[in-house]
């Protein structure tokens, strides 16, 4: 795949190689793999992994230190305390630091899963990934890491730290499936084509997803006018770099442009930005002299006024800080930052300051020379852009991005962790030494074992959550702008989605909420890196890429350090050279290092040089540089050579036309070259190079797509969203899956029309579909708005036949009175309440057999016990239920022992098999993007027929084609039936016709051959009055998908059901037997039509309806008493009336109160001689007719029952919590 | 589900009922094949090869659904 040639075996073309894709399956290849290419597309993901460790590409045992992980614990360093037991002013303790006791990480190793030690009988003693799916576990390699202390000058003391299991990739360097080949992977239950890349976390297969990041080590310019906001005098200007340091952990450092002229470098430390005077640095840096400076940004070019008084100003605005040396600046700089950054307390200010810049100030180079002249360089940009002679870059172009691959970020995690516990370390001694406690000794190794036993070590452990959620816990942020959704479900729902996964690249989840769509936009630079067709639409439309399909990610470091000889040798200038004239002169740099200085016209020939050494690999010139020349313009992007050989970038295969060689290009150097898409294209002295195939551009799934050239754009876009929603073949070691939920076409069929890259990913083993026989005609009107008519009879034969296997697991320990200390309480099985044998037989033995599993064949309905298991404490069998809503076949049953295997089963595992016959309503599309709903399964008596009598398959309407353009689809029509007849597999591949050589002509001849109409017409007859149609009818063999999508999973009705506890209103939620809204603009159509009687059923009798007692007096609803009736009426009423309750003793409790006290006042104005006053009377009366009174109380008590919806009466109640009183008027 | 009647209240030692729950169950080893028995509480690993998977055999009993 890397050059672009078909690497897959295409023997004989035009045929379906039946028999040796047989031999294949019965015989897999016993070296290799029957489909390689499908283990080059995911070598970025694993070479990245491999990356971590240092024997990767070695023989084993043969570390050279260059592993990921080894640099990141070179980077980490080490952590001083002190036990502050020195007397003051001698030598071991100026301040009285005491003796000095330091540690470090010395080695990181990570080893292969394994059985554990305690199992001493099984004979394999590796685990293998399709164990950790099976027993729902993680695939986990132990690793540990050599941790060394030494207390002042003596002898340095080691001990190695358990890490607990670390999560390892499938297929990489610490895989036991590594270098198998397929005959091997079969035997150890995977696909023949199994290519790893991804994790195992408790049975799921989860995958880092490549994520995009701005190009490292390269200066872009930006203009953000949130620069502004950072501060009085901050302008919309700035040049930003991401610097990568060697163990591939990042830090940004971006220049600030100040209105002043000024420029600040800002760079952030454990998340928090700090902002510094440039001319601080670059003085620190080397110690440079104010003239030094000055001639190192002008470059001679003393006529330009705008860069002299911006150099003068930023030279003059720093005497204020009275710095002169760069030792001075150093200990200025580790003055301020020595609280922040927690370094050894013995340390000097001047060597602080250098750590900072060592550390944080242009990571990507290591000597202060060189960062000096990139800063420098940085300079020169930020002016150039501020006086508009250079323009700004687009971070969202291609061209400044590449890729963070998923082993660099799990090393950056990994080395993160272990950075965090060093420091816990030393947090745990400064804290014992702080409080003063006895126990502390440095010069006793038990207590230093002690402190180091009783610091967390777990990163293991971390690391799978971190795959399990995708959530990135680090007090750093890694340099990363999302802190979530770095890992994704490899789901295999087909293949075709599994492996799009694989090749999926995300913009970033920042980018996700962002209301611009700009980041969105498919732009020119992204041509043959990033698929412009396979995207999918909504929310992620644009975020989410799929890399196109060879393109590929350099995943290792090359020899360039001869590079800058070279250049020289040829006519450049070093970089140390103190009189090169900048006007004539333009950087080159390699890496983000500035190498030298040449004119323009040098500088062309050098690059030209380059890339023919690279092509024919002269001088070591290695072919995956990326020789990025950017050409003088008037106000474009900066000028100047760019040379890039670092990991991460997106490179292309193309050939170069110069000498016909194969050649790698970059994304960088693309956008200045000019590569013809075929040969015919070629314009002389134009084109440098020419595609090894047009079709290169487009993702695999786009490639899959037959005649794509023919069809509107859109369309394609479509097929490649449903290409992954199709039920099809997920895999082939299906007995070995546990997935929650995998859908399989039990029909498959390879196509017989199809690119010829579906022979080459070896699709035909996985079949997506099925070849179906298509009359475009509209005949039933059952075929109206994308509706399709299947053959009864078709369908009775299989046509879309298909099965969902669903996972129910039931594991003891979840469950209540599962774990009681320790000792296990539950057991599968029958306890003495269920009789097993005998007449009187328990039911469940129907579907459970005497061990308390499931049979394997048994028919389960909704509710039907699974499992069955006794309970020690109580005795009693307990059983657990199939969940699901249809009835399932018991397909698999797995019991699951522990990790040593010296458990007793208390997790079971049940695959159930969920048969789905097409039925009415079920989603079925072409590969065309035209999709659509099975309306009828129409009998086969009654459809139409050719004049050889055939019958279609499925009858879509013409309507389907002229708004959505897909002549793709009729080309294949006429190529499927073509292809059927003369016993071809038809090459689909686009771009293969042109307007001279018509597929119409080239397919109608065939169909001529064959004794059809040219067109692909035929003459019908109607099958049910048997007469010809007016007109012929379009027919031809179309390959069909059935969509995941059916009505059994969707369709949603209820007339009662659950209600919501709180407002007795119907649930939403097809899962909670919930119902569907019928809201305020439904409600307003019942209304405008005036079907009142509907508008009660819907929202008053099929909701929440209810009956509620209402006081006649005060209105109120919520003011319900009870008087107990069977002791005698009570008789209290205004002017000692009585004052009955209802029969059932139901009475107002504010009208009674409001009586009581009227009565009491009355007495008590009868005491007294005065004259009563009135009581509280409501103002506040709402109508309600007399018709929706139910029934008056007739005994005498003043309470009505009417109906209500129940909402109504909770907003009573909250209104009344709020001091507000309704009050209903009952006539 | 209590239709059986219960035997007696709690016994630590075991489920172990009547004659057929005391039957030996056999299954197949997920790696290797080998046919297991493996009795109630008892560890589950493969006799041959130490396994940690086992499948459970497909039922003898009729099956039979839907006969159309």
């Amino acid at each position: 795949m890397p050059d672009g040639s078909y690497s897959g075996a295409i023997k004989t073309k035009d045929t379906f190689n039946t028999l040796e894709r047989e031999n294949k399956f019965k015989n897999p290849p016993q070296s290799g793999h029957s489909v390689p290419i499908l283990n080059e597309f995911v070598t970025p993901l694993l070479e990245s992994f491999n990356a971590l460790f240092d024997d990767s590409n070695l023989p084993k045992g043969d570390g050279d230190g260059r592993g990921l992980l080894s640099l990141g614990l070179k980077d980490i360093g080490e952590r001083v305390v002190f036990d502050g037991k020195g007397e003051v002013g001698s030598v071991s303790g100026q301040r009285g630091w005491g003796n000095r006791l330091s540690f470090w990480y010395e080695t990181v190793s990570v080893a292969r899963p394994m059985v554990p030690e305690k199992d001493t009988r099984t004979k394999e003693r590796r685990v293998f990934p399709s164990e950790a799916r099976e027993r729902l576990t993680s695939y986990r390699g132990r690793m540990s890491v050599k941790l060394c202390w030494r207390l002042n000058d003596n002898p340095v003391e080691s001990e190695t730290r358990d890490c607990g299991l670390l999560p390892i990739m499938v297929r990489s360097a610490r895989c036991n499936l590594r270098d198998m080949p397929s005959a091997e992977l079969v035997k150890h239950h995977e696909e023949p084509e199994e290519f790893g890349g991804y994790f195992i976390i408790n049975g799921n297969e989860r995958l880092i997803r490549y994520l995009i990041l701005p190009r490292r080590n390269h200066v872009v310019a930006l203009n953000r006018p949130s620069f502004t906001n950072r501060g009085p005098s901050y302008t919309p200007h700035a040049v930003q770099i991401r610097c990568v340091r060697e163990d591939q952990t990042a830090a940004t450092n971006t220049l600030h442009y100040l209105s002043n002229g000024n420029a600040m470098l800002r760079f952030s430390w454990r998340k928090q930005e700090y902002v510094v005077p440039i001319m601080l640095i670059l003085k620190a840096l080397v110690g440079a002299s104010d003239k030094e400076i000055f001639e190192g940004i002008m470059m001679q070019d003393y006529e330009n006024t705008f860069l002299t008084d911006r150099v003068e100003l930023l030279l003059r605005s720093f005497k204020m800080y009275s710095l002169y040396t760069g030792e001075q600046c150093l200990e200025y700089l580790g003055d301020k930052f020595r609280v922040v950054l927690n370094m050894p307390e013995d340390w000097t200010n001047k060597a602080l300051g250098a750590w900072i810049i060592q550390k944080l100030v242009l990571v990507h180079l290591e000597s202060p020379r060189d960062k000096f002249r990139m800063l420098l360089f940085m300079l020169q940009k930020l002016y150039a852009l501020v006086s508009r002679s250079c323009a700004v870059d687009n971070p969202d172009s291609p061209q400044h991005q590449e890729v963070l691959l998923p082993g660099y970020l799990y090393g950056m995690i990994i080395k993160e962790r272990l950075e965090e516990a060093l420091t816990a370390i030393q947090r745990t001694i400064a804290i014992d030494v702080a409080r003063g406690e006895g126990s502390v000794d440095f010069f006793d190794k038990r207590y230093i074992k002690k402190v180091i036993g009783r610091t967390s070590y777990d990163i293991g452990a971390k690391m799978a959550n971190f795959l399990a959620t995708g959530n990135l816990v680090s007090p750093t942020g890694l340099d990363l702008q999302q802190a979530s959704g770095f890992t994704i479900v490899a789901e295999k729902l087909n293949w075709m989605r599994y492996i799009s996964h694989f090749r999926s690249i995300h913009r970033g989840a920042f980018f996700a909420e962002l209301k611009t769509t700009t980041v969105r936009k498919l732009l020119p630079e992204a041509w043959g890196f990033l698929c412009p067709v396979h995207t999918p639409d909504g929310s992620p439309c644009g975020l989410l890429n799929h890399l196109s399909r060879t393109c590929r990610i350099i995943t290792r470091p090359m020899s360039v350090a001869h590079i800058p000889a070279l250049l020289v040798a040829h006519g450049m200038t070093q970089a140390f050279s103190p009189c090169v004239d900048g006007r004539r002169n333009l950087c080159v740099q390699l890496d983000g290092r500035v190498i030298g200085w040449a004119p323009q016209q040098t500088l062309k020939q050098l690059a030209t040089n380059l890339r023919i050494w690279k092509t024919e690999k002269k001088h070591n010139v290695p072919l995956d540089l990326e020789i990025g020349f950017v050409p003088t313009s008037h106000g474009g992007q900066y000028p100047g050579l760019y040379l890039f050989s670092t990991r991460a970038r997106m490179m292309r295969p193309v050939k170069y036309l110069a000498n016909d060689r194969d050649d790698q290009i970059g994304s960088f150097e693309q956008v200045y070259m000019d590569i013809a898409c075929t040969p015919e294209e070629i314009e002389n002295d134009v084109s440098t190079h020419v595609e090894h195939s047009p079709t290169n551009f487009l993702s695999i799934l786009a490639n899959l797509t037959p005649f794509s050239d023919f069809n509107q754009s859109p369309r394609n876009i479509y097929q490649c969203q449903m290409g992954k929603q199709t039920m099809g073949t997920p895999c082939t070691a299906l007995q070995h899956r546990t997935d929650n939920k995998l859908y399989r076409l039990q029909t498959g069929q390879t196509p017989v029309v199809r690119p010829a890259l579906h022979n080459t990913y070896g699709m035909d083993s996985f079949p997506n579909g099925t070849n179906a026989v298509v009359a475009v005609i509209s005949y039933t009107g059952y075929d109206m708005e994308d509706a399709m008519i299947l053959n009864k009879s078709a369908h009775e034969r299989g046509f879309g036949y298909g099965t969902v296997y669903k996972s129910q697991t039931v594991d003891l320990k979840d469950l209540q009175g599962g774990r009681s200390n320790a000792s296990l309480n539950l057991h599968f099985g029958f306890g003495h309440d269920i009789r097993v044998d005998g007449d009187k037989q328990h039911t469940c033995l129907e579907f459970l057999d005497f061990d308390g599993l499931p049979h394997v064949g048994a028919r389960l309905s909704p509710g039907d016990p699974v499992a069955a298991y006794v309970d020690d404490t109580t005795g009693r069998t307990k059983f657990a239920k199939y969940k699901g809503d249809e009835i399932a076949y018991v397909d698999t049953v797995r019991l699951l022992g522990s990790d040593a295997g010296d458990a007793e089963l208390q997790k079971i595992h049940i695959t159930l098999r969920i048969t789905r016959a097409p039925v009415i309503g079920d989603k079925f599309s072409s590969r065309h993007g035209q999709k659509g709903v099975c309306s009828q399964k129409w009998p086969m008596v009654d459809m139409p027929f050719t004049e050889s009598g055939m019958q279609p398959d499925v009858i879509i309407n013409p309507h389907a084609f002229p708004s959505r353009m897909t002549i793709g689809m009729l080309v294949e029509s006429m190529a499927g039936k073509a292809g059927s007849m003369h016993g071809l597999a038809q090459d689909a591949t686009p771009f293969q016709f042109t307007e001279e050589d018509t597929a119409i002509d080239y397919f109608g001849e065939q169909l001529l051959a064959s004794g059809y109409n040219y067109y692909g017409n035929e003459p019908m007859y109607s099958g049910i009055t048997g007469q010809e149609f007016a007109a012929d009818i379009y027919i031809g063999v179309v390959y069909y998908q059935r969509l995941r999508h059916m009505v059994l999973d969707k369709f949603q009705v209820r007339t009662t059901g659950p209600v919501d506890p709180l407002t007795r209103q119907p649930v939403k939620g097809r899962k909670r037997a919930g119902g569907i809204r019928f809201g305020e603009m439904e409600r307003d159509a019942l209304i405008a039509h005036g079907t009142s009687f509907l508008l009660q059923d819907r929202l008053m009798n099929c909701s929440d309806y209810s009956t509620a007692w209402v006081c006649r007096t005060c209105g109120s609803l919520i003011s319900l008493g009870y008087d107990d009736v069977t002791l005698g009426e009570q008789y209290i009423g205004p002017n000692a009336h009585p004052k009955p309750t209802g029969p059932g003793g139901e009475y107002c409790r504010v009208c009674r109160a409001a009586a009581e006290e009227e009565a009491g006042r009355a007495r008590q104005a009868l005491e007294t001689g005065q004259n009563p006053t009135n009581g509280v009377q409501t103002d506040l009366r709402v109508a309600i007719s007399s018709q929706h009174v139910l029934g008056s109380a007739s005994k005498g008590g003043d309470l009505d029952i009417v109906a209500i919806p129940y909402v109504f009466r909770y907003l009573c109640a909250e209104l009344a919590a709020m001091g507000i009183n309704i009050s209903l008027e009952i006539q | 589900m209590n239709s059986a009647p219960v035997a007696n209240g709690s016994n630590p030692g075991g489920a172990y009922n009547n004659q057929a729950a005391r039957q030996d169950m056999e299954y197949l080893c997920a790696d290797c094949g080998a046919k297991n028995e493996i009795r109630s509480r008892e560890p589950i690993r493969c006799r041959e090869c130490g396994h940690r998977i086992m499948y459970k055999k497909r039922t003898k009993r009729m099956v039979q659904f839907e006969a159309r």
